[in-house]
């Protein structure tokens, strides 16, 4: 496909580098030459300079047959001015990023009259994800599946967990009962695809999917049930922080939030009246003592710096604060806090390409069955992807035991109807089935592509 | 340094010239000659490429990997590629092998042959298709071929492809080398089937198209173009070079209708201002020897085209012009071609910004508070581009001026010496006096002749991929 890019900061790079991965066209418009540059230089796209919001430079950069546009400069306006531009000359689809809090509730007028296809809004996206990991405290991440029928977990094996030390298959009756699915497991940089023989040990972060309630039971056996969490400190108050609070306020969180700045303080008291606002430094652990802060259930870190935010939440842990959450835009600091301890860390970028790369995956997705979501896990080394079975789907009807499906890649669950099916060899795939595919490396586009090119073949 | 995966890209291009060495093999077929040459270079370049992709290596690949990588590959593919006249045994030394096949690779076309046309016509093909293979670049075609080399692809022909800023026409770089070669095929087609036409023998009119297509000048006869003494043939090699000459990416902009972008070139504006003002002038300077203004005219533009696209083919000898016609052909030949095309020299573009930077000094020390920048298209030249540009200029004098060191070490005249090294710096082939276009390189001795090699590959890569094999922390760890 061909794809322009405005803006090439933060999520415009990371976008781009995951789009040219899967080998789309990619023009990449920027003012700033040395950014430009970076782009240029180390990936495989075409720089062009110069405003987004020009028509000039959109018809430069190919948007008269461009397939989709991500509008993603630091300014919310001129994203949407390059959209409306970029729709005007013919482009398919446009994606603006929007993050300032105050234009969510203009939102679906702007969209409908300045022809956005789509809104992203980094921020808010975080604040989603991070309201999710609150919800359910014992994961180091959440992801959902089929409006939330199924979910997928990941959580870091600890040393006494009895799952440590013995296969899969040899697990007791009260686990294989839970019907759940142990998809991936990273283990130092590697990621793998268990089978049964698969030994876990400590230090594994482990990806099991399953309905919610299943997982719920699993967690309480491995003695890591934690009861609801309903205090919840924040620190920093920035825009994710405005999306965030409101979202757990709904669900009856007790609130403290931290900032530095003291006229943030004051203008989140005013929106915020309920929760407990305090102007210091999160980094100051007398602060933190003094104030009682560390009686809480979580513990969320959302300041600016990446490294102020690991080092606050490795206090918090060290303080025994059964959830932490750190913000970390840098991608190579997430790997550093996964093995420092801090499984929760959260990068906005990340979450946003993920999202747009999801959606440009779909659209390449002409024939054949629909990929409704895409969630990217263990550092997006591995993939997990929802698809629902159309008719061009091949091999209906066939046993899975029969079947030769490429290496490294799980079919993890069908959901049928109101079933919930962890698929054995006699399992088998039906039209209008929900599948759900965990897939080391990325590049599957179509249910299609699950199959190896020697495997049985035949449409059916 | 990366530098087994640099050895494994180096793999895989001696893998390509190995099989483009069927293709004279083929001719040498046609003509019942011995495919001996052909058939053991292909062997030994192949197996040398072979064991070298098999190298286990990391997948680090940056900017200096890609330049390094660059150098050493044209240098080793011109070692590898005299083998075949090493072979043939038609040719007195390896160093003379070496020279016509790096003069070949870099479409120079200076030539240590005396007598061309009792050359085998298997070796004589393969002279001019390494012109036609290094005019577009061997990495350019390795990138079209192989898409995915297991490095990152936009580095290496970001160092092989001429001018100062490399800009792609396509997103993708294995695309854009793709239409590259698209139209570098189909203007050399057309320019062979033109030449067929116009009288040529088939040989020849493929010799010559390859010759001209990579701006080289390798002719099969020994008066090159001025063997046919046909003013039709002569006027359709001005136009192709000319052709040849201009940015590529004009005529991917004409495929693709923006007409009004093609007039909006600065460089290509400034390309055709130079060609006219130097053939009119030489057009009057040389009346006197040809009488009438059209027969000055055939002559003047030709060499004009044929030295600015830095190609060297002659149909008179002009080193019997006066001087201030042979002055202004030296003076072309420090220009050269625009940018992106398959020409040699210092390039249009770069002449452009050295002139505007010198007048913007200029206004600086008139109006010390004035604030001017250079514009290129109507766009800012970066100053960081600015200072590459100067600093690329600067290193181009200097090495000439080593060049012209080095020759007069055979005690040649001022003007061989000087021509000799500004001829293979800008990939042009003929010289002043003796090695003018009736002369030859064979009189030097060998280390002139190795040195004058390795500038041609230099300016052929414009300079630095192959001075930074020379910089010692290339080859340091870390």
């Amino acid at each position: 496909m061909n794809i322009i890019i405005v803006g090439s900061g933060k999520v415009g790079y990371t976008l781009a580098e995951q789009l040219v991965r899967e080998s789309h066209d990619i023009t990449v418009v920027d003012v700033r030459e040395d950014s430009l540059h970076r782009a240029a230089d180390n990936l495989d796209v075409m720089g062009v300079r110069g405003n987004g919001v020009s028509s000039e430079v959109l018809q430069e950069a190919g948007a008269k047959s461009a397939d989709l546009l991500v509008a993603a400069t630091n300014m919310d306006e001129v994203n949407m001015v390059c959209c409306l531009i970029a729709k005007n000359l013919g482009t398919k689809y446009a994606i603006a990023r929007i993050r300032n809090p105050e234009y969510t509730s203009s939102l679906a007028e702007l969209r409908r009259n300045l022809k956005i296809d789509m809104v992203i809004n980094p921020e808010s996206a975080t604040a989603l994800e991070i309201s999710r990991l609150l919800r359910f405290p014992a994961a180091a991440n959440i992801e959902t599946f089929c409006r939330g029928r199924v979910e997928l977990m990941g959580f870091v094996l600890q040393a006494n967990d009895f799952l440590v030390g013995s296969p899969l298959y040899s697990l007791s009756k009260d686990v294989k009962r839970l019907s759940l699915l142990f998809c991936a497991v990273e283990r130092g940089d590697e990621v793998i695809i268990p089978n049964g023989s698969f030994v876990p040990q400590a230090e594994d972060k482990l990806y099991v999917m399953g309905q919610p309630d299943s997982l719920d039971q699993f967690f309480r056996l491995l003695g890591r049930y934690v009861s609801r969490i309903r205090r919840v400190l924040l620190v920093g108050g920035g825009k994710i922080s405005s999306y965030l609070i409101p979202m757990l306020q709904k669900r009856n969180i007790r609130l403290k939030i931290l900032d530095q700045n003291e006229e943030t303080c004051r203008e989140l008291s005013e929106r915020f009246p309920k929760a407990t606002v305090i102007c210091g430094d999160g980094t100051d652990q007398e602060i933190l003592e003094a104030e009682d802060l560390l009686s809480t259930d979580a513990f969320v870190a959302l300041t600016d710096q990446d490294e102020e935010n690991l080092i606050m939440c490795l206090y918090a842990r060290q303080q025994q604060i059964p959830k932490v959450i750190a913000k970390c835009s840098r991608e190579n600091y997430a790997g550093i806090a996964r093995t420092i301890g801090l499984d929760s860390v959260i990068s906005p970028k990340f979450l946003t390409a993920s999202y747009i790369l999801r959606l440009a995956r779909g659209m390449q997705n002409s024939q054949g069955s629909v990929m409704n979501s895409l969630h990217r896990i263990a550092g997006g080394a591995a993939e997990a992807m929802e698809f629902t079975v159309s008719e061009n789907t091949r091999n209906l009807g066939i046993p899975l035991k029969n079947l030769k499906l490429k290496p490294g890649i799980l079919l993890a669950v069908i959901v049928r109807g109101t079933e919930i099916i962890i698929p054995e060899g006699n399992s088998f795939l039906k039209a209008k089935d929900d599948i759900i595919i965990v897939s080391r490396g990325s590049g599957i586009r179509d249910l299609n592509d699950i199959y190896r090119e020697d495997g049985t073949g035949g449409a059916a | 340094m990366n530098i087994k995966l640099v050895l494994k890209v180096l793999g895989r291009v001696l893998q390509i010239e190995a099989c483009t060495l069927a293709v004279p093999a083929i001719v040498a077929l046609c003509y019942r000659e011995s495919l001996a040459p052909f058939l053991l270079s292909a062997i030994i370049i192949g197996a040398v490429g072979t064991l070298l992709t098999l190298l286990p290596s990391e997948r680090r690949f940056y900017i200096r990997e890609g330049f390094a990588a660059v150098g050493l590959i044209w240098l080793t593919m011109c070692l590898m590629g005299a083998l075949p006249f090493w072979f043939s045994g038609e040719f007195p030394s390896y160093v003379d092998c070496f020279f016509e096949c790096a003069s070949g690779f870099t479409t120079t076309g200076s030539t240590i042959l005396t007598d061309i046309e009792s050359m085998s016509r298997g070796i004589l093909f393969w002279r001019s298709f390494t012109h036609w293979l290094g005019g577009m670049g061997v990495l350019v075609l390795a990138t079209a071929v192989l898409p995915s080399m297991g490095v990152r692809s936009q580095y290496l022909t970001q160092a092989e492809s001429p001018g100062p800023v490399f800009s792609k026409l396509v997103p993708k770089q294995s695309q854009t080398s793709k239409i590259l070669y698209g139209i570098y095929f189909f203007l050399t087609a057309t320019e062979t089937v033109l030449l067929k036409l116009a009288g040529m023998p088939l040989y020849d009119a493929f010799i010559h198209a390859f010759s001209s297509a990579g701006t080289g000048g390798f002719s099969n006869r020994n008066a090159s173009v001025g063997a046919y003494g046909s003013p039709v043939i002569d006027v359709i090699i001005t136009i192709f070079i000319l052709m040849f000459s201009v940015n590529f990416a004009v005529y991917f902009l004409l495929l693709t209708k923006k007409f009004r972008d093609v007039l909006a070139s600065d460089e290509l504006r400034f390309f055709l201002v130079v060609v006219v003002v130097s053939t009119v002038v030489i057009t009057f300077n040389i009346l006197p020897i040809y009488g009438t203004i059209p027969q000055a005219l055939r002559y003047a533009a030709f060499q004009v085209a044929s030295i600015i696209s830095t190609t060297g083919f002659g149909t008179a000898d002009y080193a019997l012009w006066p001087q201030v016609s042979q002055v202004i052909l030296i003076l072309i030949m420090f220009c050269g071609a625009c940018a992106g095309s398959t020409g040699g020299g210092m390039k249009c573009s770069r002449v452009l910004v050295l002139l505007r930077t010198i007048r913007r000094e200029i206004h600086r020390i008139l109006h010390p508070r004035s604030v001017e920048v250079v514009t290129l298209d109507g766009k800012l030249v970066d100053p960081a581009t600015v200072h590459s540009i100067l600093t690329f200029v600067g290193c181009y004098l200097l090495l000439v001026l080593g060049g012209t060191l080095v020759v007069s070490l055979d005690g040649e005249s001022f003007a061989v010496s000087f021509s000799a090294a500004l001829t293979c710096m800008s990939n042009v082939g003929p010289g002043l006096e003796k090695i003018g276009p009736a002369g030859n390189f064979a009189a030097f001795s060998a280390f002139p002749k190795a040195v004058l090699s390795v500038l041609m590959i230099t300016g052929r890569l414009e300079i630095f991929p192959v001075l930074i094999l020379f910089s010692r922390s290339t080859w340091q760890k870390g």
